[in-house]
């Protein structure tokens, strides 16, 4: 699907061609080691970036100019996987054959090599005002996670059960980090980033492969760069509490739950994992949404998931916050069944139509075919839809009752409404 | 079957109203594998008056029933119906909106099968009094859900704010209060009169033959029998222009407060030409003074009220819609002054001329071409457009028409003082120490 050229040492260009789409995406991934003080500044970093460079030194002026080519969308984010952070530059632009225009691609990149190599800076640092206000957007954005209780309660496990491990760290960083990054610090990151992060440029749309390369070759100034060595330790340590309750000012209680698996991306049973996932909680005919929804009508949503990076399996439900226990009670036993072998060849086989729907519709979209494509490719036998649904078709009912029965429960956490707390 | 061409866009649209009365449209997509189809009913919360199918007096029915309904949909004597989608492996979904119910799926595999179902289980109601009780519990879950959402809440709150008796104020799901009235005879009565297919669209986008796929819904729905198709009576109260309240402030447990300024258009019984052109040239003259490139962003960035959170909208519907501006900030009594000045500046002097107008609709045409890679939104955006008289394919070509003084004219409708309310969230008072 994707064609590769590598520009240098570290740099590879992935281009597919393909008319599908009415417009081109690009996304440059620059991938580092991931720590909270990295993490906190490279998310600062994205944002100051994105906001303004030397030829359109204002947030106004640069946001003009993408009006002016048909609305072209251009963001910075930042993200992670498995014990890398990730910040990308990501565009999308009309493919000009629609329009009554021509040459809007190159414009684009020249736009994206703007963001990327010519910063808006004054005195060798980026514009003071600019970095202190971004600074402080990206720690507002980490404070406002406490008004989305499901992401909250989510995080607050992940601190309590795998402290400081790559799972726990927010993409977006911590508050304390962001406040002690200096303007100093953050032109370092930026040089880092630039100079040594792994590089991959990715396009899809109506283009030619030599097309995006020789630009990016000619005009970008990658040079080679080494993998970093000491990446973070994944290992997975039992956390020193297995049951925590937390209260805050709301309605509904979350119930969160941590499971331990030693099977994970990289692994051969991964496809057992992910079948299992499926009967236990992925889908609407899962054994969590039958049994704990439609049979006893105590939960809007409940559902499992597998965070294959680590080999965690996560379980989340929103009920009343008196329920807690007859809930665990209830997930617990769906668990038992299948470790039982109690699966059915409906459950089975509807599991493995899902999963192949989910994997070939991903595919229609630009996005989801870069987000695939970047994480298989690690593997030696990088992406290929066909061997992965092969994949999921040999696995036995056995395989996935032994995956069960290999999971273990390290911690459960329930938020919920202070009322609960006095009537407890 | 009538096959319309959209040169300009590489688009073919196919469409075909059946004897029943269902507006059948297919657009195929070159190199999609999979295929995405709605079947929506023109029936949404906002429908809680009418006179039932063959009757003669008008009813009220519970708050949420709408959808209530689309949740029963989906419980069938021999099973749930999301068993029988996951087997033919297509993820299927629904949603309830003010004016729309939809069912939906999308699927790349065995198409047939996943439209047959999709047409047969929503044209097969079964509700029996105790699988509605059973859902109370369900229902009742997911609306304790989103009233721990304070951006839900910040919402819905303007929209009381703005409406004195029309039904959009009510919220979609109901209250968990509302919801315990509602029995299988409501169900059946609101089944009856709002999903004739008549009343509907189905729409199929994505690895699609439409001449396969029109035999196989016309053969469908002609082993059917429906009744006549026929007028719904629904009853609207009178809406005054007016605001019903100006400002309003809620508590809650938040982190920074909220704050969205509404504002409520003069004029809401446009339909078809007369609505697509001024919802465009309200959506521009928007994104005009609101948008990431006015003074007014840059100013209001700047000086820290507003944050990533900042977003800007404009809505419209038979009857009722809503413009609505606002973001999280320290500061929500500054924030909405300066909104509401912005307003009142632009009635005073209109700022913007020709270049700022060709911009906009630059912005907006690569707005609407990277849409056209989603075949939700097609299908979504589509439906919602048929029942308002709209083509969602006129788009470009109205954009291309619309001139400087039409922005003018439908900002004119959306910016009266009287018009404008403000709806504000706060975190409770700090203690003092004790």
């Amino acid at each position: 699907m994707f064609e590769t050229i590598r520009l240098a040492k570290g740099v590879n260009v992935h281009v597919n061609e393909t008319t599908q789409f009415k417009t081109i995406n690009i996304s440059i991934k620059f991938k580092d080691k991931l720590s909270k003080e990295k993490a906190s500044a490279r998310s600062i970093l994205a944002n100051v970036l994105q906001h303004s460079n030397e030829a359109y030194p204002s947030h106004t002026a640069l946001r003009m100019v993408l009006d002016d080519l048909y609305g072209t969308s251009l963001y910075m984010d930042s993200s992670k996987r498995g014990n890398e952070h990730i910040v990308s530059l990501n565009v999308e632009t009309v493919n000009d054959q629609y329009l009554s225009e021509s040459g809007v691609l190159e414009k684009v990149l020249n736009l994206m090599y703007l963001v990327l190599f010519k910063p808006n800076l004054e005195h060798d640092l980026f514009k003071e005002t600019i970095f202190q206000r971004e600074k402080n957007a990206v720690k507002e954005r980490i404070e406002s996670l406490i008004d989305d209780k499901t992401r909250y309660a989510q995080q607050r496990m992940m601190d309590l059960a795998l402290p400081d491990h790559p799972a726990s760290i927010p993409a977006t960083g911590t508050i304390e980090e962001v406040e002690a990054i200096s303007n100093e610090k953050l032109m370092e990151e930026y040089r880092t980033m630039i100079e040594s992060n792994e590089v991959e440029i990715y396009a899809v749309g109506d283009v030619k492969p030599e097309t995006i390369a020789a630009y990016i070759r000619d005009y970008f100034h990658f040079t080679d760069r080494e993998k970093p060595l000491a990446a973070p330790s994944m290992e997975l340590k039992k956390p020193a509490q297995q049951r925590v309750a937390e209260f805050e000012d709301m309605k509904q209680g979350k119930l969160h739950m941590t499971f331990f698996s030693p099977v994970t991306f990289r692994d051969e049973k991964f496809p057992v994992m992910q079948l299992f996932n499926g009967i236990f909680g992925g889908y609407a005919h899962s054994k969590l949404f039958v049994n704990i929804r439609e049979k006893e009508s105590m939960a809007y949503y409940v559902s499992s998931s597998y965070s294959s990076q680590f080999g965690l399996m996560f379980v989340l439900a929103g009920i009343d916050g008196k329920l807690e226990e007859k809930a665990v009670k209830l997930i617990l036993q769906q668990l038992e069944e299948i470790k039982a072998g109690n699966i059915t060849d409906v459950e089975f086989g509807q599991t493995k139509a899902l999963l192949t729907n989910q994997l070939t519709e991903a595919l229609d979209s630009a996005r989801g075919q870069i987000d695939i494509y970047d994480q298989y490719m690690e593997l030696d036998e990088g992406f290929e839809p066909d061997y992965l649904i092969s994949r999921w078709n040999k696995v036995t009912k056995e395989d996935i009752a032994q995956a069960a029965q290999d999971l273990s429960l390290e911690m459960t956490y329930f938020l919920s409404g202070k009322e609960s707390e006095i009537n407890a | 079957m009538h096959k319309v061409e959209f040169k300009q866009l590489d688009e073919t649209l196919y469409h075909e109203k059946l004897d029943n009365g269902l507006e059948v449209f297919i657009l195929p997509k070159k190199g999609f594998s999979k295929t995405f189809a709605t079947f929506t009913t023109k029936y949404g919360s906002i429908d809680n008056h009418f006179v039932p199918r063959g009757e003669k007096e008008a009813i009220k029915v519970p708050d949420g029933i709408a959808h209530f309904l689309e949740h029963k949909m989906f419980e069938k004597e021999e099973g749930d119906i999301f068993q029988q989608f996951s087997k033919q492996g297509a993820s299927a979904n629904a949603f309830t909106s003010f004016t729309r119910t939809a069912y939906l799926f999308s699927a790349t595999g065995q198409l047939n099968e996943n439209i047959e179902t999709l047409l047969d289980f929503v044209q097969e109601p079964y509700f029996t009094e105790s699988t509605v009780e059973k859902e109370k519990g369900i229902i009742a879950q997911e609306i304790t859900m989103y009233d721990d959402q304070p951006d839900w809440r910040l919402y819905f709150g303007i929209i009381e704010n703005m409406y004195k008796n029309h039904p959009v104020k009510i919220d979609i799901a109901g209250t968990v209060e509302s919801i315990q009235d509602i029995t299988a005879e409501h169900l059946y009565t609101c089944y009856n009169t709002f999903y004739h297919p008549s009343n509907m669209v189905l729409f199929v986008v994505g690895a699609v033959d439409p001449e396969a796929m029109m035999k196989l819904v016309k053969e469908n729905q002609s082993r059917k029998t429906f009744e006549d198709a026929h007028e719904i009576e629904r009853i609207f109260p009178d809406e005054p222009v007016e605001t019903a309240v100006k400002e309003r402030v809620l508590t809650m447990s938040v982190q920074k407060p909220k704050v969205f300024v509404g504002i409520k258009p003069e004029k809401m019984d446009m339909q078809g030409s007369e609505m697509l052109k001024h919802e465009l040239a309200a959506e521009l003259a928007f994104e005009l003074l609101f948008g990431r490139t006015s003074d007014f962003y840059h100013n209001a960035y700047e000086k820290n009220w507003i944050d990533e959170s900042y977003s800007f909208d404009y809505s419209l519907e038979n009857g009722f819609g809503y413009a609505i501006i606002g973001s999280d900030t320290a500061e929500p009594q500054i924030l909405a002054d300066e909104i509401k000045h912005t307003i009142a500046n632009a009635v005073e002097k209109w700022p913007f001329g020709q270049a700022d107008l060709d911009r906009m609709r630059r912005k907006k045409i690569g707005f609407f071409l990277r849409a056209l890679n989603s075949p939700e939104y097609i299908a979504n955006q589509f439906t919602r457009y048929t029942f308002n008289g709209m083509n969602l394919f006129e788009v470009v070509p109205v954009l291309e028409e619309i001139e400087v003084t039409d922005l003018q004219q439908a900002f004119a409708l959306v910016s009266a003082e009287s018009q404008q309310s403000v709806f504000t969230i706060e975190p409770p008072a700090k203690k003092e120490a004790e």
